[in-house]
């Protein structure tokens, strides 16, 4: 059986496949009188970016305009409420079995009666956290929960100066009130 | 016997059903009805299988599994296409009125139906109507009921019924509305009650002190642990998250406990939570009292290392503690922490036990004896799973019985209950007062300890005739005496059961006189011996002198220091002895793990760990050692098993520094050669550098999950796990993955198996014994019966009652009585007020009514005063005084004191 | 407080005699149907007195009484129309005629009318498969039963009632 395996740099680089055609050989003669006036480069060079004047930006002036999101696109998460404000979280647990950074856990409680407004079910997180340092926004969290009460939003992640503010409890996480706070909850809801 | 299961082919123990066959060599095969312990009643139609007449039998027929027998040679299919179509339709009629609120369901994750559903492939609901929905019952503060889950198996009255013998959970109306309750709201009546939440296949009845904390079966960090509650010393799963106990679940041991565990063992693990937890080392009589462990070191070097330190050891701590504490202090200054006289009848029933006349019975031998004789022990209330195991071992042999003259196997449950109808295999039961158990005796019968011994010895004589004096016991002694000793004689494994409950040793006496009488040729007896706490026999088997005996080593000013184990000596010892002794000592060294009575007393207080943050090992009263394991961490805690905390005093007081870490197992090797009566100690679990290549055991299942999270909150840099060196098991999730050894199993699951049902695949056999044996190690070894002479021949004279003298003996509570479970508050609401119960013919010589106040006093010991209650179905001239249960304190249990209305 | 008359607690003595010794449990559905009679509902008053005739406890004749349709564990009107829906019935239109009960009296199954003349309830096969549709009105079955037949049946109810009053 013939051996692929290389014995030397110098075979080696000859077995070496080129990866793609759009290799183009360096030009290495020596530069000529007009080369070495430089202004036809320049000129070219300038045409290129004087021709931008006259195009469309491709950037946009961030923050006051923002851009279209994909309707993939997999952000900051929250915490639903149902339409009469009430947290649609039964605590099950299954966004924390789902997830593969394994950062988020929770703690359930009982409803109480007369919480009833409060909770959508007789179950709720008393406490629910997300490790945003260890979160890799895969949206596996949102695919396994069965009350539609995580989704990922179209917010990024913002900035912080300890590592403390990423550790994500219910107060960061969970959407306005539509009922009490309706132009807030539109806010935080996006456009999904 | 060979079988060929879809074609291949497997051998199998006869006498079994196919449902067990197919499980027992692990095959998956749904199923609802059937119980390994209750039998088969064929009433779910989920384990249908196919069988067929030969092997060119094509058509085959559909059976239900768990209600036919395996035949040589028999030909059957799971995998048949008209059986699956058969089973997923099954699961799905089942599922028309099964709401879907897994989401909130406590049982999600754990679930049985979950698992057969995916199991047998239904996953599409196509009936569109309204599901039937009931109202749930409030059934006391242990169990909770959601009616609309139920999947009508009738496992739950089965168990409650039939198996565990309750009489206040029933089966209400028919068809399509069957609902499963009580007959109003209330607390259900059964001790037992706590085992339906492993019992139901669903979520209807779930365990209520669990929704306090709720956490998934996932995402528990487990560790196998046995039971603190009383001698018994059933296996459990101890469960953590969050650095706080979740619950405990039943771990199955074929020997011991088997598939269920009592109500005070189930809930009683909430003093691991309590707010009177000792946390922190604290020195008392200074300006800051909370220390550090390095000022805790210097404080105690001169204490421990000039004075004499006497040791107190304890019957609830591990044996690896006790024996700590007698290195710390020599041999000669090691006391147990019990009175004089239960100790003397903890040697009784050691010394008993170990003659080689009677064989020490374990729970599963009592559950298949076909007689019991009890003698003098409340089991019902002081060891209730013993009670449960003599429940079954009535029950079964009157099926047994009934099965031999008809061609019915025993597993066919409701067939064997129709025939045995209420035939009962013979119980005796010879006690002070009357208990549920009675109602299932042959014989049951009330007296005084003395008597209740004398009864026991013309027993005795009755089998032994010539070697007793049989001639001064009254007629009615020896008719009994006949009667109970010709069902021994007829039994072939006949058990006796006795206790250090009565506070009498000629009880024991008697009853190991009647157990060594029927060792004969072609019988196996059995005794059992039941004790007060999870390690009496371990403690009692140090073979030390009782805490008395401490009174008379110490002189005044002799500036003795006292090392406490895990004791209050106030529940064990009457209040004046504990004083008298602790004024003595200079300093009072106190290991525990709640504050208590004792805990005041102590100069220097150290934060012992209990059975959920240390390991360890405790003698059940069988004599088996069992270990328990770790499961919360403690590496931010000054809390340490006490062992730990005793050799690093032995290390000040030797001097030595050599930084060598201590690890249970070589306590335990040097225990093995330092007395001899533990011998094989070591072999209860390998040492603690154990792997299985390579890896350890992990406590975590594998779906366990926030592990990035969970502690976040507290430390963003994620700190690596907790390293547990004491142990072969790990903090983690990696790990051996499979069978772990039976020693070592910290959770049942198996693929597909997510629920208490998965036991089956670490089993030889359902019912049988785990792979590899069950665990722990009997330390009390049969000998051979030839160098066996024990025989006890003085009978005591009858009891006497005296106008103004009443015996003192202890009433237990199946649910109250506990120091460490009254922490928890259901079982607390559950367990009884403190009263003076005497019986009525007691009550008219006292001129008393019920709620009157009774005066207790001992020569000179006032024990304050108590409420009367007045009780039928007791002796009289004997007054119980409820023990056991938190804030009770020690008397001289089985003297006589005077009784005085109070006016 | 409920209580049998002399004569039925003398009927019920004779109804336990029947059983051995100790297994008066047996006589429950005789006594249950006699205390029907008498009450004319199971209360659960009168099922616990029943229990404590019987010496059992109540949660033994609860388990019972619900079990059986036959047993009325709430009070029913004056005359009973239990409509049998089992296949046989169903397939010759007892939906039809449950309906045309509900719509005629305005009640629905397991309901009783205003005036407490009629209860309607739907039961199991009564084994009148012959006769179908068909139900049992107090200890008559009343067979192929059609929209006219109903009418019948509830005119003559009203008008021996309203005789008899």
């Amino acid at each position: 059986m013939q051996t692929l395996i290389p014995h030397n740099a110098d075979e080696s680089r000859r077995m070496m496949q080129s990866l793609t055609n759009r290799a183009k050989p360096v030009d290495r003669r020596p530069m000529n009188f007009v080369d070495r006036l430089y202004l036809p480069a320049v000129l070219k060079g300038m045409s290129i970016t004087f021709g931008h004047i006259f195009k469309k930006p491709p950037t946009i002036k961030y923050p006051e305009q923002t851009r279209e999101f994909s309707p993939v696109f997999r952000g900051l998460h929250v915490l639903n409420r149902d339409e009469e404000g009430r947290e649609r979280c039964t605590a099950c647990g299954l966004c924390a079995v789902a997830c593969p950074a394994e950062a988020i856990t929770m703690e359930a409680a009982e409803r109480e009666p007369g919480e009833e407004n409060l909770y959508r079910e007789e179950k709720y997180a008393a406490r629910y956290e997300i490790n945003m340092l260890r979160c890799i926004f895969c949206g596996l969290c949102e695919e396994a929960c069965p009350k539609d009460a995580i989704y990922l939003s179209e917010t990024f992640a913002p900035s912080n100066f300890a590592r403390k503010g990423f550790i994500y409890g219910k107060k960061d996480l969970l959407i306005p009130n539509p009922v009490t706070q309706p132009e807030e909850y539109a806010k935080a809801k996006g456009k999904r | 016997m060979v079988i060929h299961i879809d074609n291949k082919e497997y051998n199998i123990k006869s006498g079994k059903n196919l449902l067990e066959a197919c499980l027992s060599v692990g095959l998956d095969l749904p199923y609802f009805c059937w119980h390994p312990a209750m039998g088969s009643v064929g009433a779910c139609r989920q384990c249908a299988v196919k069988v067929y007449k030969d092997e060119n039998d094509t058509k085959g027929r559909l059976v239900m599994s768990c209600m036919e027998g395996v035949k040589d040679g028999l030909y059957l299919s799971i995998e048949d296409k008209t059986a699956k179509e058969f089973r997923e339709q099954v699961i799905e009629w089942l599922m028309t009125n099964h709401p879907h609120d897994c989401p909130v369901c406590d049982e999600g994750g754990a679930c049985h139906l979950q698992d057969m559903t995916v199991m047998t492939g239904h996953d599409y609901r196509r009936f569109k109507y309204k599901k039937r929905t009931y109202t749930n019952q409030y059934l006391g503060p242990l169990i909770h009921h959601e009616m609309n889950r139920c999947i009508q198996c009738y496992r739950c009255v089965r168990y409650y019924r039939d198996y565990a013998g309750g009489d206040d959970l029933n089966v209400f109306a028919a068809h399509n509305h069957v609902y499963f309750g009580r007959e109003k709201d209330g607390v259900l009546q059964s001790p037992f009650s706590g085992n339906l939440s492993e019992v139901c296949p669903t979520g209807v009845f779930t365990d209520k002190t669990l929704k306090e904390h709720y956490t998934r079966k996932w995402d528990l960090t487990m560790s196998p642990s046995v039971c603190n509650h009383c001698s018994v010393g059933c296996n459990t799963i101890a469960a953590e998250r969050y650095g706080e106990l979740r619950c405990i679940l039943n771990r199955y041991n074929g020997d011991v406990n088997g598939y269920f565990l009592c109500d005070r063992g189930r809930f009683g693990y909430e003093f691991v939570n309590s707010e009177n937890r000792i946390k922190r080392v604290i020195i008392r009589n200074r300006a800051g009292e909370a220390s550090t462990e390095e000022e805790l070191m210097q404080h105690l070097q001169p204490l421990v290392s000039m004075s004499k330190i006497i040791g107190i050891g304890s019957p609830r701590a591990s044996l690896e503690s006790n024996f700590a504490l007698m290195q710390l202090v020599g041999k000669q200054n090691f006391y147990q922490g019990i009175s004089e006289d239960e100790a003397h009848l903890n040697r009784v029933c050691i010394d008993v036990l170990q003659s080689g006349s009677v064989h020490s019975a374990s729970l599963k031998e009592i559950e298949q004896a076909d007689a019991v004789l009890v003698v003098g022990e409340d089991i019902w209330n002081t060891a209730p799973m013993m009670a449960l195991a003599v429940r079954q071992a009535v029950v079964k042999t009157a099926g047994a019985e009934a099965s031999q003259h008809v061609q019915i196997p025993v597993w066919l449950d409701s067939a064997i209950k129709e025939l045995a109808q209420e035939d009962k295999g013979f119980l005796a039961v010879l006690n002070v007062s009357a208990s549920p158990l009675d109602e299932l005796a042959t014989h049951a019968w009330h007296a005084t300890p003395d008597d209740l011994s004398r009864a026991a010895f013309a027993i005795a004589a009755y089998l032994q005739p010539g070697k007793l004096q049989a001639d001064n016991f009254s007629e009615e002694l020896t008719n009994q005496a006949k009667a109970i000793g010709e069902a021994l004689k007829q039994a072939k494994n006949p058990v006796i059961i006795t206790g250090v409950s009565s506070y009498n040793d000629n009880v024991i006496k008697a009853a190991f006189d009647i157990a060594a009488s029927l060792n004969t040729a072609g019988r196996k007896t059995g005794m059992a011996c039941v004790m007060t706490e999870c390690n009496s026999m371990g403690l009692a088997l140090m073979d030390a002198p009782a805490f008395n005996h401490a009174m008379d080593s110490v002189r005044p000013n002799g500036h003795a220091t006292a090392v406490i184990l895990e004791n209050d000596l106030y529940r064990h010892l009457t209040p004046n002895l504990v004083d008298n002794f602790l004024n003595k000592c200079d300093h009072i060294i106190v290991l525990d793990s709640l504050h208590n009575s004792t805990t005041e007393k102590a100069s220097v207080l150290l934060p012992a760990a209990t059975f959920a943050e240390g390991d360890g090992t405790l003698v059940n009263n069988e004599g088996r050692a069992q270990r328990f394991f770790q499961v919360i961490p403690n590496a931010d805690t000054q809390v340490k098993e006490s062992w730990q905390w005793l050799w690093k005093m032995q290390m000040l007081r030797s001097q030595k520094v050599n930084g060598h870490v201590l690890h249970p197992d070589e306590l335990l090797q040097k225990m093995e050669t330092d007395m001899p009566q533990f011998k094989g100690i070591t072999s209860v679990s390998p040492g603690h550098d154990y792997t299985i290549h390579g890896e350890r055991i992990p406590r975590e299942p594998h779906r366990y999950s926030g592990r990035t999270a969970i502690q976040a909150n507290k430390n963003v840099s994620e700190p690596k796990p907790f390293y547990d060196g004491d142990s072969p098991l790990s903090f983690t999730m990696e790990g051996f993955k499979g069978v772990p050894p039976s020693w070592a199993v910290p959770f049942f699951w198996a693929p597909g198996w997510n629920s208490v049902q998965s036991v089956a695949k670490y089993q030889d056999e359902p019912n049988g014994s785990l792979k590899g044996g069950n665990p722990g190690v009997r330390l009390l070894q049969d000998k051979k019966k030839e160098n066996a002479d024990l025989f006890f021949k003085d009978v005591p004279e009858q009891f006497v009652i005296t106008k103004d003298k009443w015996l003192l003996l202890p009433k237990f509570h199946v649910l109250g009585s506990g120091e460490l479970s009254g922490y928890t508050k259901a079982l607390e609401v559950l367990s009884p007020e403190l009263f003076a119960i005497i019986s009525p013919k007691s009550a008219e010589a006292l001129n008393v009514k019920e709620g009157d106040m009774l005066q207790l006093t001992d020569a000179g010991i006032a024990y304050g005063s108590l409420p009367v209650k007045v009780l039928d179905n007791m002796c009289d001239g004997v007054v119980f005084v409820n023990a056991g249960s938190r804030g009770t304190v020690g008397m001289n249990w089985g003297t006589r004191i005077n009784l005085a209305k109070v006016n | 407080m409920t209580k049998f008359s002399d004569e039925k607690l003398a009927k019920v003595q004779e109804i336990i005699a029947r059983y051995p010794d100790g297994k008066q449990k047996s006589a429950l559905l005789p006594v249950l149907h006699l205390a029907q009679e008498e009450f004319g509902w199971l209360s659960s008053d009168t099922m616990d007195y029943v229990a404590s005739l019987l010496s059992i406890e109540p949660i033994e004749v609860y388990e019972v009484a619900t079990f059986y349709s036959m047993y009325n564990l709430q009070p029913v009107g004056r005359y009973t129309f239990e409509v049998c829906q089992t296949g046989p019935c169903m397939i010759k239109g007892s939906d039809d005629i449950i309906s045309y009960i509900e719509q005629k009296l305005n009640i629905k199954p397991g309901q009783t009318t205003e005036d407490g003349m009629f209860t309607l309830k739907t039961v199991e096969c009564l084994g009148a498969c012959g006769y179908a549709p068909m139900m049992q009105m107090g200890k008559f079955y009343k067979e192929h039963l059609t929209k006219e037949k109903v009418d019948a049946i509830i005119d003559e109810c009203r008008k021996t009632a309203a005789a008899n009053n």
